[in-house]
């Protein structure tokens, strides 16, 4: 036996089990997007896990939401204050509630609460051999589970980077105006100065891709648990380190295209 | 039969939601009482910690700043806080980048990494990496460990659990954080640079006057202190819910779940308190003068 074929067998033991995750995970994902699109779609499952995923994630995002808006308000109006231009406060507020305080935080809670939910959930079933029973009478588990909470983090996604960057907006306003003595009317118009549509375009779909990703990889995990309780506990701890991976290496992708097409250029 | 029972009797469903409504604050309560209980007992318990289990704490140090299972794999939490850092740090740069060279000042970018990475990403990141990495898996475990009644086994056997489980890692965790802030702090002084220079093709001399003379020793030493109240807190929090976990395999499940929201939130708190502490009074940077 050679050094070289030694070496290569090491090597191959080694990726096999991380390459096998990856390649088990592109296959979900693609029958996912395959049945997504056959007719009927579940839903009661869709809207009960919207709803579900809403009430887990909302109170978090609002907590996570105010006070990052207070520090980037904070920073920003100091900075503001330096170059002489506390006018146009509602103009940096605008740029870091829209462009990357809404994304951010969706993701943090987005991959922190939505995704180990959905895994928490999904492994549940997976040890008590629900998924099985399923696929014993002819139900197929991606179309009746994963579809519609996958489509539901989407949405929930959504909806949360528009909560954010209200909250953003608003608590911007409150904390410049009456904390640090901006103008209400220069704070108010001078909101769009920087921000326009594409910025707001592009967060939306930065939050639908985080939505997307979480769900994702939250249902690959929970379907993919073994070894009983503890598996549960480890396959919901790996949903949030690879959710928070994936989405901050896709939230700087997506920002350097967004800072290519926005208003400023 | 008096009303009240009559009106339970025809609706059981909305009175039972009623009733779960009128109780939501008396147990919210009870569990925020029972959180600084926990919180109070597992700092109290360090001195015990340190004398009689300091085996189990070197253990887990070692297992903290390597990572378990497939976390290990890919290189542990040095490898995750790294890579997250890098990305927040780089974000900064490109969304200053592109932000201030709107209003004309694209030279101020370096003023720009030194200010934000410092005072807020760097802490914020690496918190939230910490939670999602060490935390998480501490809940895993330790609600593993519960549920499997390990933790009345260690009772039985007359081991102080909380102190052997909790102080311990808190303890660990507090130790791991300085040189894992460290590696993020260098991490968010490179990416930045090499984004501005290499990416965006600002001159370095430019990158590095700004940087270099906004950057304050006093800040980053700042920085450090947040992060490691930061990583106290999120080892508590997290050991508390795995402590406290309950009703099966789903239920460890739930509790990670509800521990990554509450440092979560805890995170960024600290962080603005911090923030408003150290710089709300005097920003501490004269651009101008």
């Amino acid at each position: 036996m050679t050094i070289s074929t030694e070496l290569g067998r090491y090597v191959g033991h080694q990726l096999s089990r991380p390459l096998g995750h990856v390649g088990g995970f592109a296959r979900m994902s693609s029958l996912t997007a395959k049945a997504a699109f056959r007719w009927p779609l579940q839903w009661r499952e869709l809207i009960l896990q919207s709803w579900f995923l809403l009430s887990v994630t909302m109170l978090p995002t609002i907590l996570a939401a105010i006070p990052l808006t207070v520090l980037l308000t904070f920073t920003l109006n100091v900075l503001l204050g330096e170059f002489g231009a506390a006018d146009i406060s509602g103009a940096g507020a605008a740029l870091g509630a829209v462009t990357q305080l809404g994304p951010l935080t969706t993701v943090l809670v987005v991959a922190g609460t939505g995704s180990t939910a959905i895994c928490a959930d999904l492994g549940a079933r997976t040890i008590r051999e629900e998924i099985d029973a399923l696929e014993v009478m002819g139900i197929d588990p991606i179309r009746r589970l994963v579809v519609p909470r996958v489509l539901a983090a989407t949405i929930v996604g959504s909806l949360l980077n528009s909560l954010v960057i209200i909250v953003g907006l608003v608590g911007g306003f409150v904390f410049s105006v009456y904390l640090q003595h901006v103008d209400g009317g220069a704070y108010l118009s001078t909101l769009t100065l920087v921000t326009g549509l594409p910025e707001v375009i592009v967060a939306t779909a930065k939050a639908v891709s985080f939505g997307l990703i979480a769900g994702l990889v939250g249902c690959y995990r929970g379907l993919t648990v073994s070894g009983g309780a503890k598996g549960v506990g480890t396959a919901v701890n790996e949903t949030v380190v690879l959710c928070v991976i994936a989405l901050f290496a896709v939230n700087v992708i997506l920002t350097t295209v967004g800072v290519r097409f926005g208003t400023g250029h | 039969m008096t009303t009240a029972t009559v009106i339970r009797a025809r609706f059981p469903r909305t009175v039972n939601n009623f009733d779960n409504y009128s109780r939501a604050p008396g147990q919210a309560l009870d569990g925020f009482g029972r959180m600084v209980w926990f919180t109070l007992l597992s700092l109290g318990e360090i001195p015990l910690t340190l004398r009689r289990y300091r085996s189990e704490t070197v253990r887990l140090i070692a297992q903290i700043g390597m990572g378990t299972g497939a976390l290990a794999v890919v290189g542990g939490t040095v490898a995750i806080v790294a890579f997250v850092t890098v990305s927040g740090a780089s974000l900064v740069a490109i969304q200053g980048f592109a932000s201030l060279g709107n209003i004309g000042v694209g030279v101020f970018t370096g003023f720009f990494a030194a200010l934000v990475n410092v005072r807020i990403a760097a802490p914020v990141v690496t918190g939230i990496a910490l939670a999602a990495t060490v935390g998480a898996g501490a809940t895993a475990e330790l609600g593993a460990m519960r549920i499997s009644e390990e933790i009345d086994a260690l009772e039985v056997m007359g081991i102080k659990s909380i102190g052997f489980l909790a102080s311990t890692r808190i303890i660990a965790a507090s130790v791991v954080i300085l040189p894992l802030y460290g590696m993020a702090m260098i991490m968010a002084f490179l990416s930045p640079q090499l984004v501005t220079t290499a990416l965006y093709g600002q001159s370095s001399g430019t990158y590095n006057h700004y940087f270099r003379t906004f950057l304050r020793p006093e800040d980053v030493f700042w920085s450090f202190i947040v992060a490691v109240v930061i990583a106290i807190i999120v080892m508590i929090t997290h050991c508390y819910y795995g402590y406290s976990a309950a009703g099966g395999p789903a239920g460890v499940g739930v509790s990670v779940g509800r521990s990554m929201r509450f440092s979560l939130a805890a995170v960024v708190i600290v962080a603005m308190n911090a923030s408003l502490a150290l710089y709300g009074v005097d920003p501490n940077f004269n651009l101008s003068a």
